[in-house]
C-alpha cells in the first residue's frame, strides 16, 4: 500500500521526525507525489522551515527541495514565496510573524520549489490546515521540525506519520531502541472517558490549565486540586509527602506538561511505597521522557496515559546518516518491525517501495 | 567619487579596488615552525578554495605550533541584492525610542523571564542582555523603565524556567544557549518550545533564543519567534519585543 493511501482518511496530516534528517522532508515529498499523481489537491505548511538549500546546523547537508505541483495551497512567509520565484494567488495574509517573515497563504499558478516557513504555533498551524480546506484542498500536510511533536496532537492533527533513521545512533539496535520508546510513547494507554479515573481526569482537563494538576483515587473520587505549576516544580520530598498524605491516590492528572524530572520522582516516591501510579495527561506531546522510556517508569511503579490518542498511520525510516553512516534499509526495517508492532514501516526511498517517484534524487541522502 | 558602481548581486571581498577579492586571514597549525609548515599553510589554503594564497607572516606559537597570516584571493561572490530584499534587516530602536514606543503602545510593565538552560554554564550573553550593566556601554532591559526583567541565571530546567514565567505572567521568555557541541543544545531549545505549547501558551507568550550560534533560520526550525546571535545589544531584542507585542495587541487571534 502507499503512504498516501494510508494516511488518506486524515485530513490534517502531521509529519513529526524523531530527530533532524530522518527524512521528514524526503517524506513529505514522496506524499506530495503521490498525492499529485492522483489529483489530489493539497495544502502544505511547516511548524519549522522545509525545503532549504542547506541544513541550519551543518552547512554540508543538502537538504531535499519541496517541490509543489500548480494548484497546490501553501501557507509559508511571504519574503520565501517571492524568492521561490513561482507564480502564485494571494489568498489569505495572517498576520501572524516569524523570524523569516509574515506567514501568507497561496494558490500555487504554476509548478515549483517552494521553501515552506508557516507559524511555529501548533494551534496556528492547525488553524493554517483549516483554512488550506476551506480553499479547496483535500489533504493539509503539517511538517514538523527537528524533533518538534507538538503539531502531531489530536487537537491539532488527525494522524501521524512519524520518522525515523540512521541519525539516532551509529549502533542499529539503538536506533531501533530509540525508535520503538518513541512510538511507545506516541501510542500510551487512553482512559476511556466513562471510566472513573477517565471522567475525572476529563473533567480536570475541563477546569482548565489554572488547576494544572490533581490527585484522584482508583474511583475517580475524591479529586485533590493541587498547587498550581505543581508538575514543573514539585520537589522528590513534596511529592512523597503528597503520596504519603492521599493513600488512596491512584493517579495524578496533569493538564500541561509532564517533565522528565516529575515522572523520575513520582517513580521514587511509588517505589518506595510499593504503589502504583498512573500519571495522566490530555495527549501524548505532553510529555517529556528523553533519558528513559516508557517502559522503564512502568517497571517503577508509574504507567502514564492520555485521554485522547494520537493516531499514528505509518514510520518512514532514513537508513542515511548525513555525513556519518548507513544501515541497510531492509535490516533496519525487518528489526524494526520485529520490535514494534501494528504500524506500516516504509523506506519511500528504496526500490520496494512503489510509490510514484519523489522529485529527489537518492544522492541527496549524501551517502558518506 | 567611486572609481565604478558596486554590482550588488556579485560582491566579493574588497581591498585595493573593487572585485579583486583579496582576503587577509589567520590561523594556526599544529605543526612545528619550519618550511614545511609554509607550504602545508599555502595547501590548506588552495584546499579552501582561494586563489594565489601568500603567506605574508608566520611564526612559532609555542613549539610544536605555527601562526600564519595569510593573503588569498577569493573568486566567489555573494547575491547581496537578494539578501537585501528579503526584508530580514529591521531598525532598531534607541533606549529612549523603546521607551517611548511601550509607553505609548503597550501601556503596561512588560515581563521577561531569561536564562542559560540546560547544561549550560554561560551566563554572559543572557547578563548582557537583562542585566542593569548591559553590554557595551548598553543598558540591559534592567534598566529600561518599560520592562521588568527575571534573570535566573544558568543551568536552568526548562521546567523551572517555565514555571517562573508563567508565575509571573512572563510576556516574554528569553534563552542563552552557547554550548553547541553534539547539538544538544538543539534538543534542549525544542523542549522548552513544547512545554510551552503543552501548557496551552505558546501564543500569548514571545520566544526568543540567542547565542554565538543561533540564527533566525535555526530559531525558526526550533519554533521560537526570533533568534539574535553575535553582535546582540540589549535595545536590538527590546526594539524586537516592544513591536511584537504591539503588533499582536493590535491583531487580536
Ligand atoms: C567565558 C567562557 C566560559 C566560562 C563561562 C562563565 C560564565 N559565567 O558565563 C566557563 C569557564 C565556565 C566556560 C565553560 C565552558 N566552556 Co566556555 N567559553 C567562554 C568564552 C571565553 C566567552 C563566552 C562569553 O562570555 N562571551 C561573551 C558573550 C557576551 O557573548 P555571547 O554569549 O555570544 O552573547 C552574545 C550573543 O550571542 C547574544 N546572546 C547570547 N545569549 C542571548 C540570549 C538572548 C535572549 C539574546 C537576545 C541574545 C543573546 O548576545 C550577546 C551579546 O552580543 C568562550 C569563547 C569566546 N571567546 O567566545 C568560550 C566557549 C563559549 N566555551 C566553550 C566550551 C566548549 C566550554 C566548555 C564545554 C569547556 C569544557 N570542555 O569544559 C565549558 C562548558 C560548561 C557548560 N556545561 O556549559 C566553547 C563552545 C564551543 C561550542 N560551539 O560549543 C567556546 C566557544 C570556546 C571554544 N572556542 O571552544 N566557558
Amino acid at each position: 500500500m502507499l503512504l498516501s493511501e494510508l494516511t488518506r482518511a486524515a485530513p490534517r496530516l502531521a509529519l513529526v521526525g524523531l530527530a533532524k534528517n530522518t527524512g521528514k522532508t524526503v517524506t513529505l515529498n514522496a506524499l506530495l507525489a503521490e498525492l499529485s499523481a492522483a489529483g489530489t489537491p493539497v495544502g502544505v505548511t511547516s511548524v519549522g522551515r522545509d525545503g532549504e538549500q542547506h541544513d541550519v546546523i551543518d552547512f554540508r547537508i543538502d537538504k531535499p527541495r519541496v517541490r509543489l505541483e500548480e494548484g497546490s495551497l501553501v501557507a509559508t512567509t511571504d519574503a520565501l514565496l517571492s524568492a521561490s520565484g513561482t507564480g502564485h494567488e494571494l489568498l489569505d495574509r495572517t498576520g501572524i510573524g516569524t523570524p523569516l517573515g509574515e506567514v501568507v497563504i497561496a494558490r500555487l499558478l504554476s509548478a515549483g520549489e517552494v521553501e515552506v516557513a508557516g507559524p511555529s504555533a501548533a494551534q496556528d498551524a492547525r488553524a493554517m490546515a483549516d483554512a488550506m480546506l476551506a480553499h479547496g484542498a483535500e489533504q493539509a500536510l503539517i511538517d514538523g521540525a527537528i524533533d518538534r511533536r507538538a503539531a502531531s496532537s489530536p487537537h491539532v492533527a488527525d494522524g501521524l506519520v512519524a520518522c525515523t533513521g540512521a541519525v539516532l545512533s551509529e549502533d542499529v539496535h539503538e536506533v531501533v531502541a530509540r525508535t520503538r520508546e518513541a512510538i511507545e510513547l506516541v501510542r500510551l494507554p487512553t482512559l476511556a472517558a466513562d471510566g472513573p479515573l477517565g471522567a475525572a481526569a476529563h473533567a480536570l482537563a475541563l477546569a482548565g490549565s489554572e488547576h494544572g494538576a490533581a490527585v484522584l483515587s482508583a474511583d475517580g473520587a475524591g479529586a485533590a486540586l493541587l498547587p498550581a505549576r505543581y508538575a514543573l516544580t514539585a520537589q522528590a520530598a513534596e511529592i512523597a509527602a503528597l503520596l504519603a498524605e492521599h493513600r488512596d491516590a491512584a493517579a495524578i492528572a496533569v493538564s500541561g506538561a509532564l517533565p522528565e524530572s516529575f515522572v523520575r520522582d513520582v517513580a521514587l516516591a511509588a517505589r518506595r511505597s510499593r504503589r502504583e501510579i498512573t500519571l495522566v495527561v490530555a495527549d501524548a506531546t505532553h510529555v517529556f521522557v528523553h533519558e528513559r522510556g516508557v517502559e522503564h517508569y512502568r517497571a517503577q511503579g508509574v504507567r502514564l496515559a492520555v485521554l485522547a490518542p494520537i493516531d499514528l498511520l505509518a514510520l518512514t525510516v532514513n537508513p542515511v546518516a548525513p555525513q556519518s553512516h548507513s544501515f541497510d534499509s531492509a535490516r533496519l526495517r525487518d528489526l524494526l518491525s520485529e520490535e514494534i508492532a501494528g504500524v506500516p514501516i516504509f523506506d519511500v526511498l528504496h526500490p520496494s517501495y512503489r510509490g510514484a517517484q519523489p522529485p529527489v534524487s537518492r544522492a541527496l541522502r549524501s551517502r558518506p | 567619487m567611486p572609481e565604478r558602481e558596486v554590482d550588488l548581486t556579485r560582491v566579493r571581498p574588497y581591498a585595493d579596488h573593487l572585485g579583486d577579492g583579496l582576503v587577509q586571514m589567520s590561523f594556526t597549525l599544529p605543526v612545528p615552525y619550519s618550511l614545511a609548515a609554509r607550504r602545508a599553510a599555502l595547501e590548506l589554503a588552495s584546499a579552501m578554495g582561494f586563489e594565489e594564497p601568500e603567506v605574508v607572516h608566520y611564526e612559532q606559537l609555542t613549539p610544536g605550533y605555527t601562526y600564519f597570516v595569510m593573503y588569498v584571493r577569493c573568486a566567489a561572490t555573494v547575491d547581496f541584492a537578494s539578501l537585501q530584499e528579503e526584508g530580514f534587516d529591521i531598525e532598531y530602536l534607541s533606549e529612549d525610542e523603546i521607551e517611548t514606543f511601550a509607553a505609548e503602545h503597550v501601556r503596561r510593565p512588560i515581563v521577561v523571564v531569561g536564562a542559560s538552560t540546560g547544561s549550560d554554564t554561560h551566563s554572559v550573553g543572557i547578563d548582557a542582555m537583562l542585566n542593569l550593566k548591559g553590554y557595551h556601554g548598553h543598558h540591559g532591559l534592567e534598566g529600561y523603565r518599560a520592562f521588568e526583567t527575571y534573570n535566573l541565571g544558568s543551568q536552568v530546567p526548562n521546567a523551572a524556567l517555565l514555571a517562573k514565567a508563567i508565575e509571573v505572567g512572563a510576556d516574554a521568555i528569553l534563552v542563552s544557549q552557547t554550548v553547541t557541541q553534539q547539538n544538544l543544545h538543539v534538543q534542549n531549545l525544542t523542549e522548552l518550545v513544547e512545554m510551552v505549547e503543552a501548557e496551552g501558551r505558546r501564543r500569548e507568550v514571545i520566544l526568543a533564543c540567542g547565542g554565538p550560534r543561533v540564527t533566525n533560520e535555526l530559531a525558526k526550525e526550533l519554533g521560537y519567534d526570533a533568534g539574535f546571535s553575535k553582535g546582540t545589544y540589549p535595545h536590538h531584542l527590546a526594539s524586537f519585543i516592544v513591536r511584537e507585542l504591539a503588533a499582536r495587541a493590535a491583531v487580536p487571534r
